[in-house]
C-alpha cells in the first residue's frame, strides 16, 4: 500500500506517456484518472494509518549512497506529515487529472498532458515521502522538471516556452539555496536523514551553522514557493493550460517550499534569527501580492498573484514556529485555490478562452454553477467565517498577533486579508455581476461545461466547505488559540467583510468612477487612482523591470562583454589552440626560411655548428 | 717542429671554407675551393705521418687523392649537365630550392 502510493503515479505517467497512442486520448485520461483516484484512496488509508492511528512508518528500500561518512537509504517515511500531505496532492490530482479530460478535449496531445500530470504526481509523491534530504531533492527538481514540461504544454506558443524557461530558471536560484542547505547539514551533522539530523539537534556545536542551513533552506522555499524577490515566475506560468495552474502553481508544487520549512522545522527551531527572517519576508510577500491582485486584469493572474499571497501566510506561520497551523492552511488553501482555478478555467471555456476580465462580465446568468463555485471559492479565501479558509487564516492572524515583536507582520497580514476580500470580490463583480462586455457571439454559445468539469467543481467546492472544520483536530489539535483581545480576533472578519463590501460598492455603485478597472475607454471610465499608482501595481511593483534590467541584462552583458569577449575568444583562445597554433606556424616558417638555397649559407652554418660543437666539446675532448 | 706545417695546413683549409663561403659567382671557384681544402686534408695527414712516424697517414692520403679526382669528376660532370640546361653556371642562379613563407606570400601576393 505504502509503494504502491508512490509508484501507481509512475506506472500511469510512464504507460500514458510511451503507449498513449495505443490507449488513444479518451483511454489515456480515463486510465490516469483512475489510478490518480486509487492513489486517493490508498492516501486515505495512509491517512487513517499516519494521523488517525498515530502510527508512523519507515521504509528503507536499499541503500543508495553507501560511503564511509554518508550512508543514506532510498527510504520512505509516513509520518502525520506526509499523511497530510498525501491526502492534499492525490485529492486535487485526481479531481484535475478528471478535470482535464474534460478541459483539455479535443487537445491532439492528451495522453502527453496527462502523462505529465501524473508525472508531476509522482515527483510530488516521492518529495513528500521521503525521508532523507536527497530523496526529496529528487522529487524538488522533479516538480520543477514537470513544471516546466507543463507550462509548455503548448510548446508552438513562444510566450508559453518563455515564461516555461523563466519559471525553471528561477526556481534554479531556490535549489542553488537548497544544494547548499544540503551541504552545510552534511557538515554539520554527518548524515542527511531526517531522523538522524533531527536527533541530534542539541550536539550541534555552532549555533552559526544552523543560521546558515535555516537560511539556505528558506532560500530554497522561496524560490519554490515564490516568496518576494523570487515570485516572478508564479504570474507567468499561467500561460499553462488552467488545469496545470490549479495543479501545480495552486495546490503542490508551490507548497513544496513550505513543506521543506514544515518538515525542516526542528531546523529552524534552533535559530532565532532564520525565524524572524521567514515571518517577515512571508508578511512582506503576503502583502505585496495582494496590493499586486488588486488591479490584475487576466483572470489568472488574479488567482495567481492570491496564491503568493497565501504563500506568504503560510510561510509567515512557519516563522511564527506554528508549522501545524501552516500544514492547516497549507491543505485548506489547496482545496479552495485549486476550486478557483478550475472555475476560472470553467469560465474561459465558456468564453471561448477569453481570460480578461475586461471583456468579461453578467456571466451569472449564463454559466450559474460556476459562478456559485467560485463564490464557495472566493468566500473560503476571504476566510469567512465557518468556511475552510476562516481555520486557518484567522489563527494565523492571531497567532501572529500573539507575538508582539512581530506586530508588523500582524498588520501586513489583516491588510492583507482586507486586499484578499477586495480582490476577490472585484473578480466575482467583473466577471459575473457587471454589465457584459461580451461579443453577442461569444454569449449566445455560453453554456456549462461536461460532467467531468463540473463533477471536480462539485468535490472541491465541498472541500473548501468543511475541510477547514473535519480537519481542524486532526491537524493542528494541539495548537491551543492564543489569548488576545477579543477585537483582534475579529479584526481579520471585519476587515475581509469591509474589504468585499467596498469592491462590491466600488464597482457596483460609483458608475463613473470604477476602483481598480483601467481605461477602456478614456471618455466613459475614468480610474479613481493616479495612474502611476496603477500602473504600479499592475506590473508588480516593476519586480521584473527590476530583475530584467538590472540584473538580467547586466549579467547578460558581462557574459558577452567579459566572460565571451574577453575571457573565452581574447585570452583563453590567444594562449590556447589559435593563438599556439597560429605562432607554430609564424615560427616554423621562419625555420623554413633558412632554407635559403644558397649553398654557402648551406656551407656556413656547416661550418659555424661544426665550429661551436668543437667549443664546447672542447675541455672534454682536447683539453682533457 | 712541424708546427709551421701544420698552421700553413690549417690556413689553406680555412682560405678554401672562406673561398667556398664568401664566393658569390662561380661554381668552379667553388669546386677549387673544395679541392684545396681536400689538399690541405691531405697535407695535414702527411705532416702527421711524419711526425708521428706513421706510414697510414700516407696511405689515406692516397686514396683521398683518388676520392678527389672521383669527386672532381663528378662535380664537374654535374656542372656540365646544369649548364646544358641552364647556360649558366652562376651560384646566384642555385637558389631556386629554398624555403619560403606561405603566409608571406599569401600576405603579398
Amino acid at each position: 500500500m505504502y509503494i504502491l502510493i508512490v509508484f501507481l503515479p509512475l506506472l500511469s505517467a510512464i504507460i500514458s506517456g510511451r503507449f498513449g497512442r495505443n490507449l488513444g486520448e479518451k483511454g489515456a485520461g480515463v486510465f490516469t484518472s483512475s489510478c490518480m483516484v486509487i492513489c486517493w484512496v490508498v492516501s486515505m488509508l495512509i491517512f487513517n494509518e499516519t494521523n488517525l492511528n498515530t502510527s508512523i512508518l519507515y521504509l528503507k528500500l536499499w541503500k543508495w549512497f553507501d560511503s564511509e561518512l554518508l550512508i543514506t537509504h532510498f527510504g520512505f517515511q509516513f509520518d502525520g506529515l506526509t499523511g497530510i500531505m498525501l491526502i492534499v496532492i492525490t485529492s486535487i490530482s485526481a479531481l484535475v487529472h478528471i478535470y482535464s479530460t474534460g478541459y483539455m478535449s479535443g487537445d491532439p496531445h492528451i495522453p502527453r498532458f496527462m502523462s505529465y500530470l501524473s508525472l508531476f504526481t509522482f515527483f510530488m509523491i516521492l518529495l513528500v515521502t521521503s525521508d532523507n534530504y536527497v530523496q526529496l531533492f529528487i522529487g524538488w527538481e522533479g516538480v520543477g522538471l514537470c513544471s516546466y514540461l507543463l507550462i509548455n504544454f503548448w510548446f508552438t506558443r513562444i510566450k508559453a516556452n518563455k515564461a516555461a524557461i523563466k519559471a525553471m530558471l528561477v526556481n534554479r536560484v531556490g535549489d542553488i539555496g537548497l544544494v547548499l542547505a544540503m551541504f552545510v547539514i552534511f557538515k554539520e551533522f554527518g548524515s542527511l536523514e531526517f531522523s538522524t539530523v533531527f536527533s541530534v539537534m542539541n550536539e550541534v556545536s555552532h549555533s552559526n551553522n544552523m543560521t546558515l542551513i535555516c537560511i539556505l533552506l528558506f532560500i530554497g522555499a522561496v524560490g519554490k514557493s515564490a516568496q518576494l524577490g523570487l515570485h516572478t515566475w508564479l504570474p507567468d506560468a499561467m500561460e499553462g493550460p488552467t488545469p496545470v495552474s490549479a495543479l501545480i502553481h495552486a495546490a503542490t508544487m508551490v507548497t513544496a517550499g513550505v513543506f521543506l520549512i514544515i518538515r525542516s522545522g526542528p531546523l529552524f527551531e534552533n535559530s532565532p534569527l532564520a525565524l524572524i527572517i521567514v515571518t517577515v519576508l512571508g508578511a512582506l510577500t503576503a502583502f505585496f501580492a495582494a496590493t499586486v491582485g488588486l488591479v490584475q486584469n487576466d483572470l489568472k493572474k488574479v488567482v495567481a498573484y492570491s496564491t503568493c499571497s497565501q504563500l506568504g501566510y503560510m510561510v509567515m506561520v512557519c516563522g511564527i514556529s506554528n508549522y501545524s497551523t501552516s500544514l492547516f492552511h497549507l491543505m485548506n488553501h489547496a482545496y479552495f485555490k485549486a476550486l478557483l482555478f478550475l472555475s476560472a478555467g470553467s469560465v474561459i471555456h465558456a468564453l471561448a478562452n477569453e481570460q480578461d476580465m475586461r471583456k468579461m462580465g453578467g456571466l451569472i446568468k449564463f454559466i450559474p454553477f460556476t459562478y456559485i463555485m467560485i463564490f464557495i471559492g472566493s468566500l473560503s479565501l476571504m476566510g469567512f467565517p465557518y468556511l475552510a479558509g476562516f481555520y486557518s487564516k484567522d489563527l494565523i492572524l492571531e497567532l501572529a498577533y500573539d507575538r508582539y515583536y512581530l506586530t508588523l507582520a500582524h498588520w501586513l497580514g489583516v491588510f492583507s486579508a482586507l486586499l484578499t476580500a477586495f480582490y476577490s470580490i472585484r473578480l466575482i463583480y467583473l466577471t459575473f455581476l457587471s454589465n457584459s462586455n461580451t461579443k453577442k457571439e461569444v454569449l449566445m454559445h455560453t453554456h456549462e461545461s461536461s460532467w467531468n468539469i463540473t463533477v471536480p467543481l462539485g468535490v472541491l467546492a465541498l472541500g473548501s466547505i468543511f475541510v477547514g472544520y473535519l480537519a481542524k483536530e486532526v491537524v493542528i489539535g494541539r495548537v491551543s488559540p492564543p489569548v488576545v483581545p477579543t477585537i483582534v480576533k475579529l479584526i481579520p472578519t471585519i476587515f475581509s467583510l469591509l474589504g468585499g463590501i467596498l469592491a462590491f460598492i466600488g464597482y457596483n455603485s460609483l458608475k463613473t468612477y470604477k476602483i481598480f478597472l483601467p481605461q477602456i475607454n478614456r471618455e466613459t471610465v475614468t480610474n479613481l487612482f493616479s495612474p502611476v499608482v496603477y500602473s504600479f501595481l499592475n506590473s508588480a511593483w516593476q519586480f521584473n523591470l527590476i530583475i530584467n534590467h538590472f540584473l538580467v541584462s547586466k549579467m547578460l552583458k558581462f557574459g558577452y562583454l567579459v566572460s565571451y569577449r574577453i575571457l573565452d575568444r581574447g585570452f583563453f583562445e590567444t594562449l590556447g589552440p589559435m593563438g599556439i597554433s597560429k605562432w607554430m606556424v609564424k615560427v616554423s616558417q621562419g625555420i623554413s626560411n633558412l632554407q635559403s638555397g644558397r649553398v654557402y649559407n648551406y656551407t656556413l652554418v656547416m661550418i659555424i655548428f661544426v665550429g661551436l660543437f668543437i667549443l664546447v666539446n672542447y675541455p672534454f675532448v682536447g683539453g682533457g | 717542429m712541424y708546427n709551421e706545417y701544420f698552421i700553413i695546413s690549417i690556413i689553406l683549409f680555412i682560405l678554401a671554407v672562406l673561398g667556398i663561403i664568401l664566393n658569390r659567382s662561380n661554381v668552379i671557384i667553388m669546386l677549387m675551393s673544395i679541392e684545396l681544402m681536400l689538399l690541405a686534408m691531405s697535407f695535414l695527414f702527411l705532416i702527421n705521418s711524419e711526425a708521428l712516424d706513421n706510414l697510414i697517414g700516407e696511405v689515406f692520403t692516397i686514396m683521398v687523392l683518388t676520392v678527389a679526382a672521383g669527386e672532381i669528376a663528378i662535380g664537374l660532370a654535374i656542372l656540365v649537365a646544369y649548364y646544358r640546361i641552364k647556360g649558366t653556371i652562376a651560384i646566384k642562379s642555385l637558389n631556386l630550392l629554398r624555403g619560403w613563407s606561405i603566409m608571406g606570400h599569401l600576405g603579398k601576393d
